[in-house]
Protein backbone atom coordinates (compact mmCIF):
# COMPACT_ATOMS: atom_id res chain seq x y z
CA UNK A 1 0.00 0.00 0.00
CA UNK A 2 2.98 2.61 0.56
CA UNK A 3 4.53 1.63 -2.48
CA UNK A 4 1.06 2.16 -4.34
CA UNK A 5 0.74 5.77 -2.67
CA UNK A 6 4.14 6.86 -2.91
CA UNK A 7 4.10 5.60 -6.90
CA UNK A 8 1.03 7.21 -7.41
CA UNK A 9 2.44 10.56 -6.08
CA UNK A 10 5.89 10.39 -8.08
CA UNK A 11 4.16 9.81 -11.25
CA UNK A 12 2.05 12.68 -10.33
CA UNK A 13 4.89 14.70 -9.85
CA UNK A 14 7.09 13.76 -13.08
CA UNK A 15 3.90 14.73 -14.76
CA UNK A 16 3.98 17.89 -13.32
CA UNK A 17 7.89 18.47 -14.06
CA UNK A 18 7.80 17.20 -17.34
CA UNK A 19 9.43 20.71 -18.18
CA UNK A 20 12.65 20.71 -15.78
CA UNK A 21 13.87 17.24 -16.69
CA UNK A 22 13.35 16.21 -12.92
CA UNK A 23 16.60 18.14 -11.58
CA UNK A 24 16.56 18.77 -7.69
CA UNK A 25 15.54 22.18 -6.97
CA UNK A 26 12.78 22.24 -9.07
CA UNK A 27 11.95 18.74 -8.13
CA UNK A 28 11.47 20.09 -4.28
CA UNK A 29 8.99 23.08 -5.70
CA UNK A 30 7.00 20.44 -7.40
CA UNK A 31 6.83 18.67 -4.21
CA UNK A 32 5.31 21.88 -2.58
CA UNK A 33 3.11 21.94 -5.05
CA UNK A 34 1.98 18.75 -4.91
CA UNK A 35 1.51 18.75 -1.23
CA UNK A 36 -0.80 21.71 -1.27
CA UNK A 37 -2.93 20.10 -4.02
CA UNK A 38 -3.01 16.83 -2.40
CA UNK A 39 -3.30 17.50 1.08
CA UNK A 40 -6.09 19.85 0.87
CA UNK A 41 -4.10 22.99 2.34
CA UNK A 42 -4.12 26.27 1.88
CA UNK A 43 0.48 26.34 1.64
CA UNK A 44 3.43 24.63 1.48
CA UNK A 45 6.73 25.73 2.50
CA UNK A 46 10.24 24.01 2.29
CA UNK A 47 13.28 24.81 4.36
CA UNK A 48 16.44 23.19 3.76
CA UNK A 49 19.26 23.02 5.53
CA UNK A 50 22.08 22.68 2.88
CA UNK A 51 25.54 23.59 1.82
CA UNK A 52 27.58 21.76 4.39
CA UNK A 53 30.92 21.91 5.13
CA UNK A 54 33.40 18.79 4.70
CA UNK A 55 32.94 18.65 8.59
CA UNK A 56 29.27 19.29 8.43
CA UNK A 57 29.80 22.22 10.67
CA UNK A 58 27.33 24.65 10.91
CA UNK A 59 24.57 24.18 7.86
CA UNK A 60 23.49 27.02 6.10
CA UNK A 61 19.64 27.23 6.41
CA UNK A 62 18.08 28.85 3.71
CA UNK A 63 14.64 29.16 1.92
CA UNK A 64 14.11 26.92 -0.82
CA UNK A 65 10.44 27.72 -1.89
CA UNK A 66 7.00 28.43 -0.31
CA UNK A 67 3.65 28.28 -2.89
CA UNK A 68 2.59 31.60 -1.67
CA UNK A 69 3.39 34.57 0.56
CA UNK A 70 1.87 33.56 3.87
CA UNK A 71 4.08 30.10 3.36
CA UNK A 72 7.23 32.28 2.74
CA UNK A 73 6.36 34.35 5.93
CA UNK A 74 5.72 31.71 8.51
CA UNK A 75 9.28 30.17 6.97
CA UNK A 76 10.88 33.46 7.50
CA UNK A 77 8.85 34.57 11.02
CA UNK A 78 10.40 31.24 12.47
CA UNK A 79 13.75 32.66 11.67
CA UNK A 80 12.80 35.78 13.13
CA UNK A 81 11.48 34.77 16.79
CA UNK A 82 13.79 31.57 16.61
CA UNK A 83 10.59 29.24 17.49
CA UNK A 84 7.72 27.67 15.33
CA UNK A 85 6.44 23.85 14.50
CA UNK A 86 9.51 23.66 12.14
CA UNK A 87 12.32 24.10 14.46
CA UNK A 88 10.47 22.02 17.15
CA UNK A 89 10.55 18.94 15.01
CA UNK A 90 13.91 18.53 15.22
CA UNK A 91 14.20 18.89 18.54
CA UNK A 92 10.56 16.03 18.91
CA UNK A 93 12.40 14.29 16.01
CA UNK A 94 9.26 13.97 14.75
CA UNK A 95 5.98 16.12 13.29
CA UNK A 96 4.15 19.11 14.89
CA UNK A 97 0.92 18.79 14.35
CA UNK A 98 -1.57 21.76 15.22
CA UNK A 99 -5.08 21.61 14.35
CA UNK A 100 -5.38 24.78 15.59
CA UNK A 101 -3.08 27.55 16.20
CA UNK A 102 -4.91 29.81 18.89
CA UNK A 103 -3.98 26.71 21.43
CA UNK A 104 -0.28 27.18 20.80
CA UNK A 105 0.29 30.80 22.13
CA UNK A 106 1.76 29.34 25.26
CA UNK A 107 4.25 26.97 23.49
CA UNK A 108 4.77 29.84 20.89
CA UNK A 109 4.21 33.15 22.72
CA UNK A 110 6.23 35.14 20.23
CA UNK A 111 5.53 32.81 16.83
CA UNK A 112 1.74 32.36 17.22
CA UNK A 113 0.28 35.92 17.26
CA UNK A 114 2.28 36.34 14.00
CA UNK A 115 1.44 33.47 12.52
CA UNK A 116 -2.54 33.99 13.04
CA UNK A 117 -2.02 37.60 11.82
CA UNK A 118 -0.11 36.06 8.73
CA UNK A 119 -3.11 34.06 8.33
CA UNK A 120 -2.60 30.87 9.12
CA UNK A 121 -5.28 28.91 11.74
CA UNK A 122 -3.52 25.67 11.58
CA UNK A 123 -0.30 24.29 10.97
CA UNK A 124 1.34 21.16 10.44
CA UNK A 125 5.45 20.67 10.03
CA UNK A 126 7.36 17.56 8.91
CA UNK A 127 11.56 17.41 9.84
CA UNK A 128 13.18 16.39 6.65
CA UNK A 129 15.97 13.92 8.09
CA UNK A 130 17.72 10.77 8.37
CA UNK A 131 18.71 9.93 12.18
CA UNK A 132 20.93 12.78 13.24
CA UNK A 133 20.93 14.28 9.39
CA UNK A 134 18.72 17.00 9.69
CA UNK A 135 18.14 18.24 6.19
CA UNK A 136 15.20 20.86 6.91
CA UNK A 137 11.67 20.52 6.76
CA UNK A 138 8.01 20.48 5.06
CA UNK A 139 5.64 22.89 6.56
CA UNK A 140 2.17 23.25 5.97
CA UNK A 141 -0.55 25.74 6.85
CA UNK A 142 -4.41 26.10 6.60
CA UNK A 143 -6.84 29.89 6.38
CA UNK A 144 -9.24 27.17 8.53
CA UNK A 145 -8.96 24.56 11.38
CA UNK A 146 -9.05 21.21 11.79
CA UNK A 147 -6.75 17.74 11.45
CA UNK A 148 -5.49 16.18 8.41
CA UNK A 149 -6.96 12.83 7.99
CA UNK A 150 -4.96 9.70 8.25
CA UNK A 151 -4.76 9.66 4.66
CA UNK A 152 -3.21 13.24 4.33
CA UNK A 153 -0.90 12.53 7.10
CA UNK A 154 0.25 9.35 5.37
CA UNK A 155 0.76 11.47 1.80
CA UNK A 156 2.18 14.41 3.84
CA UNK A 157 5.03 11.87 5.30
CA UNK A 158 5.10 10.42 1.77
CA UNK A 159 6.46 14.11 0.16
CA UNK A 160 8.39 14.37 2.95
CA UNK A 161 10.19 11.52 2.41
CA UNK A 162 10.04 12.40 -1.64
CA UNK A 163 11.60 15.80 -0.21
CA UNK A 164 14.54 14.19 2.02
CA UNK A 165 15.48 12.25 -1.57
CA UNK A 166 15.54 15.70 -3.44
CA UNK A 167 17.62 17.50 -1.06
CA UNK A 168 20.12 14.58 -0.41
CA UNK A 169 20.24 14.20 -4.68
CA UNK A 170 20.94 17.93 -4.38
CA UNK A 171 23.77 17.59 -2.16
CA UNK A 172 25.22 14.97 -4.60
CA UNK A 173 24.88 17.02 -7.53
CA UNK A 174 23.42 13.70 -9.49
CA UNK A 175 19.72 13.43 -10.09
CA UNK A 176 17.65 11.54 -8.28
CA UNK A 177 17.51 7.57 -7.60
CA UNK A 178 15.28 5.82 -5.72
CA UNK A 179 15.44 6.58 -1.94
CA UNK A 180 12.46 4.04 -0.94
CA UNK A 181 14.86 2.65 1.17
CA UNK A 182 13.85 5.81 3.41
CA UNK A 183 10.55 4.29 4.21
CA UNK A 184 11.56 1.14 4.91
CA UNK A 185 13.21 -0.65 7.80
CA UNK A 186 16.59 -1.06 6.46
CA UNK A 187 18.71 -0.61 9.86
CA UNK A 188 22.18 -1.64 7.98
CA UNK A 189 22.34 1.83 6.09
CA UNK A 190 22.02 3.84 9.21
CA UNK A 191 24.85 1.17 11.03
CA UNK A 192 26.85 1.42 8.05
CA UNK A 193 26.59 5.35 8.13
CA UNK A 194 27.80 5.28 11.32
CA UNK A 195 30.88 2.93 10.91
CA UNK A 196 31.76 5.08 7.65
CA UNK A 197 32.01 7.92 9.47
CA UNK A 198 34.58 7.23 12.30
CA UNK A 199 36.47 5.23 9.42
CA UNK A 200 36.91 8.40 7.30
CA UNK A 201 36.65 10.58 10.53
CA UNK A 202 33.47 12.64 9.50
CA UNK A 203 30.06 13.57 9.73
CA UNK A 204 27.22 11.15 9.52
CA UNK A 205 25.64 13.09 6.50
CA UNK A 206 29.42 12.74 4.64
CA UNK A 207 29.25 9.06 5.29
CA UNK A 208 25.47 8.84 4.18
CA UNK A 209 26.74 10.76 1.07
CA UNK A 210 29.88 8.45 0.37
CA UNK A 211 27.70 5.34 0.88
CA UNK A 212 25.47 6.38 -1.61
CA UNK A 213 28.52 7.81 -4.13
CA UNK A 214 29.97 4.42 -4.25
CA UNK A 215 26.67 2.03 -4.52
CA UNK A 216 25.82 4.77 -7.58
CA UNK A 217 29.40 4.19 -9.24
CA UNK A 218 29.61 0.55 -8.65
CA UNK A 219 25.84 0.31 -9.57
CA UNK A 220 25.37 -1.52 -6.51
CA UNK A 221 22.15 -0.87 -4.56
CA UNK A 222 23.24 0.90 -0.95
CA UNK A 223 21.47 -2.07 0.84
CA UNK A 224 23.83 -4.08 -0.63
CA UNK A 225 27.07 -1.61 0.10
CA UNK A 226 25.76 -1.02 3.53
CA UNK A 227 25.70 -5.36 4.27
CA UNK A 228 29.15 -5.42 3.16
CA UNK A 229 30.52 -2.24 5.44
CA UNK A 230 28.42 -4.30 8.45
CA UNK A 231 29.50 -7.73 7.86
CA UNK A 232 33.10 -5.51 7.55
CA UNK A 233 33.54 -6.73 4.13
CA UNK A 234 34.33 -3.31 2.81
CA UNK A 235 35.68 -0.47 4.49
CA UNK A 236 36.02 3.17 3.81
CA UNK A 237 38.16 4.92 1.80
CA UNK A 238 36.99 2.12 -0.36
CA UNK A 239 39.73 1.10 -2.89
CA UNK A 240 38.39 1.85 -6.70
CA UNK B 1 3.00 -40.98 46.42
CA UNK B 2 2.39 -39.33 48.97
CA UNK B 3 5.34 -37.38 48.76
CA UNK B 4 5.44 -37.27 44.94
CA UNK B 5 1.86 -35.81 45.04
CA UNK B 6 3.47 -33.19 47.77
CA UNK B 7 6.04 -32.33 45.27
CA UNK B 8 4.40 -31.82 42.47
CA UNK B 9 1.90 -29.95 44.21
CA UNK B 10 4.24 -27.62 45.62
CA UNK B 11 6.21 -27.12 42.46
CA UNK B 12 2.95 -25.71 40.95
CA UNK B 13 2.56 -23.37 43.49
CA UNK B 14 6.29 -21.99 43.50
CA UNK B 15 5.89 -21.57 39.81
CA UNK B 16 2.87 -19.53 40.49
CA UNK B 17 4.54 -17.70 42.70
CA UNK B 18 7.72 -16.84 41.37
CA UNK B 19 5.30 -15.68 37.95
CA UNK B 20 3.38 -13.35 39.97
CA UNK B 21 6.29 -12.07 41.99
CA UNK B 22 8.12 -11.43 38.63
CA UNK B 23 4.85 -10.16 37.45
CA UNK B 24 4.77 -7.20 40.00
CA UNK B 25 8.84 -6.59 39.76
CA UNK B 26 7.64 -6.00 35.91
CA UNK B 27 5.16 -3.40 36.51
CA UNK B 28 7.25 -1.80 39.36
CA UNK B 29 10.28 -1.79 37.10
CA UNK B 30 7.67 0.06 34.16
CA UNK B 31 5.90 2.34 36.16
CA UNK B 32 9.62 3.51 37.93
CA UNK B 33 10.44 4.24 33.57
CA UNK B 34 7.49 6.35 33.43
CA UNK B 35 8.43 9.17 34.75
CA UNK B 36 7.72 13.00 33.85
CA UNK B 37 10.57 12.79 31.65
CA UNK B 38 11.39 8.91 30.05
CA UNK B 39 12.90 7.49 27.14
CA UNK B 40 10.24 5.84 24.72
CA UNK B 41 12.66 3.50 23.36
CA UNK B 42 14.19 2.40 26.72
CA UNK B 43 10.84 1.69 27.91
CA UNK B 44 9.95 -0.01 24.72
CA UNK B 45 13.09 -2.64 25.00
CA UNK B 46 12.79 -2.84 28.90
CA UNK B 47 8.91 -4.02 27.96
CA UNK B 48 10.42 -6.81 25.00
CA UNK B 49 12.27 -7.96 27.79
CA UNK B 50 9.84 -8.66 30.26
CA UNK B 51 7.32 -9.62 27.79
CA UNK B 52 9.94 -12.83 26.64
CA UNK B 53 10.11 -13.37 30.61
CA UNK B 54 6.82 -13.21 32.06
CA UNK B 55 5.24 -14.97 28.92
CA UNK B 56 8.22 -17.77 29.17
CA UNK B 57 8.98 -17.18 25.03
CA UNK B 58 12.64 -16.87 23.75
CA UNK B 59 12.34 -13.55 22.14
CA UNK B 60 9.94 -10.50 22.17
CA UNK B 61 10.03 -7.27 20.01
CA UNK B 62 7.75 -4.17 19.21
CA UNK B 63 6.56 -3.47 15.45
CA UNK B 64 5.22 0.18 15.45
CA UNK B 65 3.12 1.78 12.26
CA UNK B 66 5.33 3.84 10.16
CA UNK B 67 2.11 5.78 9.28
CA UNK B 68 2.53 5.00 5.03
CA UNK B 69 1.48 1.93 5.36
CA UNK B 70 4.62 -0.04 6.64
CA UNK B 71 5.68 -1.35 9.85
CA UNK B 72 9.36 -0.87 11.65
CA UNK B 73 10.73 -3.31 14.26
CA UNK B 74 11.68 -0.71 16.93
CA UNK B 75 12.23 -2.81 20.09
CA UNK B 76 13.57 -5.92 20.77
CA UNK B 77 14.23 -8.09 23.85
CA UNK B 78 17.75 -8.83 22.23
CA UNK B 79 19.12 -7.04 19.48
CA UNK B 80 20.72 -10.32 18.08
CA UNK B 81 20.89 -9.52 14.20
CA UNK B 82 19.11 -12.64 13.26
CA UNK B 83 16.59 -11.71 15.66
CA UNK B 84 15.79 -8.15 14.56
CA UNK B 85 15.71 -9.95 10.31
CA UNK B 86 13.07 -12.19 11.68
CA UNK B 87 11.01 -9.24 13.16
CA UNK B 88 11.56 -7.15 9.67
CA UNK B 89 10.52 -10.27 7.92
CA UNK B 90 7.44 -10.17 9.89
CA UNK B 91 6.69 -6.72 8.69
CA UNK B 92 6.18 -8.54 5.17
CA UNK B 93 4.10 -11.82 6.07
CA UNK B 94 3.36 -14.10 8.80
CA UNK B 95 1.21 -13.98 12.56
CA UNK B 96 1.77 -9.76 12.88
CA UNK B 97 0.18 -8.44 9.73
CA UNK B 98 -2.54 -11.20 10.37
CA UNK B 99 -2.67 -9.49 13.93
CA UNK B 100 -3.21 -6.35 12.67
CA UNK B 101 -5.51 -7.14 9.79
CA UNK B 102 -8.13 -8.71 12.29
CA UNK B 103 -6.92 -6.67 15.43
CA UNK B 104 -6.99 -9.92 17.64
CA UNK B 105 -4.36 -11.66 18.81
CA UNK B 106 -2.65 -14.69 16.71
CA UNK B 107 -0.91 -17.29 18.11
CA UNK B 108 0.63 -20.27 15.85
CA UNK B 109 2.53 -22.98 17.69
CA UNK B 110 3.50 -24.65 15.23
CA UNK B 111 4.84 -22.41 12.53
CA UNK B 112 6.03 -25.88 10.22
CA UNK B 113 2.07 -25.99 9.70
CA UNK B 114 2.22 -22.83 8.40
CA UNK B 115 4.67 -23.01 5.37
CA UNK B 116 2.11 -22.63 2.25
CA UNK B 117 0.49 -19.64 4.25
CA UNK B 118 3.63 -17.65 4.82
CA UNK B 119 6.61 -19.35 2.81
CA UNK B 120 9.31 -17.12 3.36
CA UNK B 121 8.36 -15.98 6.86
CA UNK B 122 8.03 -19.58 8.04
CA UNK B 123 11.16 -20.74 6.30
CA UNK B 124 13.62 -17.89 8.28
CA UNK B 125 11.77 -18.10 11.53
CA UNK B 126 12.61 -22.19 11.41
CA UNK B 127 16.28 -21.62 9.95
CA UNK B 128 16.95 -18.85 12.82
CA UNK B 129 15.13 -22.08 15.27
CA UNK B 130 11.71 -20.38 16.17
CA UNK B 131 8.71 -23.27 15.96
CA UNK B 132 6.31 -20.80 17.30
CA UNK B 133 5.08 -17.33 16.89
CA UNK B 134 2.16 -14.80 18.51
CA UNK B 135 1.34 -11.64 17.77
CA UNK B 136 -0.78 -9.37 20.01
CA UNK B 137 -2.11 -5.76 18.72
CA UNK B 138 -1.48 -2.33 20.62
CA UNK B 139 -4.64 -0.41 19.98
CA UNK B 140 -5.42 3.21 20.53
CA UNK B 141 -9.19 3.31 20.25
CA UNK B 142 -9.91 1.70 16.92
CA UNK B 143 -6.06 1.80 15.28
CA UNK B 144 -3.90 -0.63 15.16
CA UNK B 145 -0.60 1.31 15.76
CA UNK B 146 1.48 -2.07 15.80
CA UNK B 147 1.95 -5.10 17.98
CA UNK B 148 3.71 -7.12 20.63
CA UNK B 149 5.32 -10.05 18.78
CA UNK B 150 6.67 -13.14 20.31
CA UNK B 151 8.85 -16.20 19.00
CA UNK B 152 9.47 -19.53 20.62
CA UNK B 153 12.31 -21.99 20.13
CA UNK B 154 9.58 -24.65 21.29
CA UNK B 155 6.30 -25.52 19.37
CA UNK B 156 3.75 -25.02 21.84
CA UNK B 157 0.41 -23.24 22.10
CA UNK B 158 -0.60 -20.13 25.23
CA UNK B 159 -2.91 -20.69 27.85
CA UNK B 160 -5.94 -17.67 28.51
CA UNK B 161 -3.97 -15.97 31.18
CA UNK B 162 -0.92 -15.93 28.84
CA UNK B 163 -3.08 -14.29 26.48
CA UNK B 164 -4.27 -11.69 29.00
CA UNK B 165 -1.12 -11.16 30.29
CA UNK B 166 0.29 -10.46 26.39
CA UNK B 167 -2.40 -8.08 26.05
CA UNK B 168 -1.75 -6.16 29.46
CA UNK B 169 1.77 -5.96 28.46
CA UNK B 170 0.87 -4.49 24.83
CA UNK B 171 -1.36 -2.18 26.09
CA UNK B 172 1.39 -0.54 28.59
CA UNK B 173 3.40 -0.32 25.21
CA UNK B 174 0.60 1.66 24.00
CA UNK B 175 0.26 4.21 27.13
CA UNK B 176 4.52 4.53 27.34
CA UNK B 177 4.00 4.82 23.51
CA UNK B 178 1.76 7.79 24.05
CA UNK B 179 4.23 9.24 26.40
CA UNK B 180 3.39 11.57 29.33
CA UNK B 181 1.12 14.19 27.16
CA UNK B 182 -2.32 14.26 27.09
CA UNK B 183 -4.22 11.93 24.49
CA UNK B 184 -7.07 14.38 24.14
CA UNK B 185 -4.81 15.47 20.85
CA UNK B 186 -5.41 12.55 18.55
CA UNK B 187 -2.25 14.22 16.84
CA UNK B 188 -0.29 13.47 19.96
CA UNK B 189 -0.30 9.47 18.79
CA UNK B 190 1.39 10.50 15.63
CA UNK B 191 3.56 13.22 16.98
CA UNK B 192 5.16 10.35 18.85
CA UNK B 193 4.97 7.57 16.37
CA UNK B 194 7.50 9.40 14.13
CA UNK B 195 9.17 10.34 16.58
CA UNK B 196 9.77 7.34 17.76
CA UNK B 197 11.43 5.77 14.62
CA UNK B 198 13.14 8.86 14.09
CA UNK B 199 14.77 7.88 17.58
CA UNK B 200 15.29 4.21 16.34
CA UNK B 201 17.57 5.76 12.99
CA UNK B 202 19.45 7.39 15.57
CA UNK B 203 20.21 4.38 17.29
CA UNK B 204 21.39 2.25 14.65
CA UNK B 205 23.92 5.19 13.59
CA UNK B 206 25.21 5.36 16.69
CA UNK B 207 25.89 1.42 17.09
CA UNK B 208 27.63 1.66 13.76
CA UNK B 209 29.70 4.10 15.60
CA UNK B 210 30.56 1.92 18.70
CA UNK B 211 30.95 -0.76 16.57
CA UNK B 212 33.66 0.46 14.37
CA UNK B 213 35.29 2.59 17.13
CA UNK B 214 35.62 -0.43 19.76
CA UNK B 215 35.39 -3.54 17.02
CA UNK B 216 32.29 -4.39 18.92
CA UNK B 217 29.16 -6.47 17.31
CA UNK B 218 25.86 -4.30 16.73
CA UNK B 219 24.15 -6.02 19.31
CA UNK B 220 27.51 -5.19 21.60
CA UNK B 221 27.26 -1.68 21.17
CA UNK B 222 23.71 -1.36 21.80
CA UNK B 223 23.78 -3.09 24.93
CA UNK B 224 27.43 -0.50 25.99
CA UNK B 225 24.98 2.33 24.58
CA UNK B 226 21.83 1.16 27.13
CA UNK B 227 23.68 0.63 30.38
CA UNK B 228 26.20 3.69 29.58
CA UNK B 229 22.55 5.77 29.22
CA UNK B 230 21.17 3.81 32.29
CA UNK B 231 24.34 4.30 34.57
CA UNK B 232 24.31 7.74 33.59
CA UNK B 233 20.86 8.26 34.25
CA UNK B 234 20.46 9.60 30.69
CA UNK B 235 18.13 8.91 27.96
CA UNK B 236 19.34 6.73 25.47
CA UNK B 237 17.71 8.30 22.66
CA UNK B 238 19.81 11.40 23.83
CA UNK B 239 23.53 9.50 23.93
CA UNK B 240 22.71 8.20 20.71
CA UNK B 241 22.07 11.43 19.37
CA UNK B 242 25.64 12.63 20.79
CA UNK B 243 27.30 9.90 19.87
CA UNK B 244 26.23 10.15 16.20
CA UNK B 245 26.60 13.61 15.94
CA UNK B 246 30.17 13.46 17.67
CA UNK B 247 29.39 16.34 20.38
CA UNK B 248 30.52 13.20 22.51
CA UNK B 249 33.81 10.48 22.12
CA UNK B 250 33.10 7.07 21.24
CA UNK B 251 36.73 6.34 23.30
CA UNK B 252 34.78 7.84 26.22
CA UNK B 253 32.05 5.74 26.24
CA UNK B 254 34.57 2.60 25.75
CA UNK B 255 36.48 3.68 28.31
CA UNK B 256 34.01 4.81 31.10
CA UNK B 257 31.86 1.43 30.85
CA UNK B 258 33.45 -1.57 32.54
CA UNK B 259 31.64 -3.73 29.98
CA UNK B 260 32.00 -7.02 31.84
CA UNK B 261 31.03 -10.28 29.05
CA UNK B 262 31.54 -7.94 26.50
CA UNK B 263 34.39 -9.15 24.18
CA UNK B 264 36.14 -7.68 21.75
CA UNK B 265 35.97 -9.19 18.30
CA UNK B 266 39.21 -9.57 16.59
Amino acid sequence: MTDERRQQLEAQLVADTTTDGGSPAPRIKALCALATSELAVSGTGATVLSEFDDDGQSPRRGLIHATNAISSGLEDLQLTVGEGPCLDTFSTGGPVLIAELQQASERWPAFTPAALDLGAVAVFSFPLQIGVVRLGSLDLYRDTDGSLSDAQLSDALIVADLMTQAVIAELEGHSTDDVSWLANPHAQIHQASGMVQVQLQTTTEAALLHLRAHAYSHELSITEVARRVVARELRFPAET
Amino acid sequence: MVSTRYTMTRTSETMSNEREQRLAQTFVALSDTLVDDFDVLDFLCLLAERSAELLDVTAAGVILSDQRGGWHPTAASSEDAQLLELFTAQTREGPFLECLRSGAPVAIPDLSAESERWPHFTETALAAGFHAAYAVPMRLRRESIGALTLLNTEAVGVDETSTQLGQALADVATVGLLHQRSVQRNEVLHEQLQATLHHRTVIEQAKGVLAEHGGLTMQQAFELLRGYARTNGQHLSHIACSLADGTINPADLLAHHAFVGLQRQE
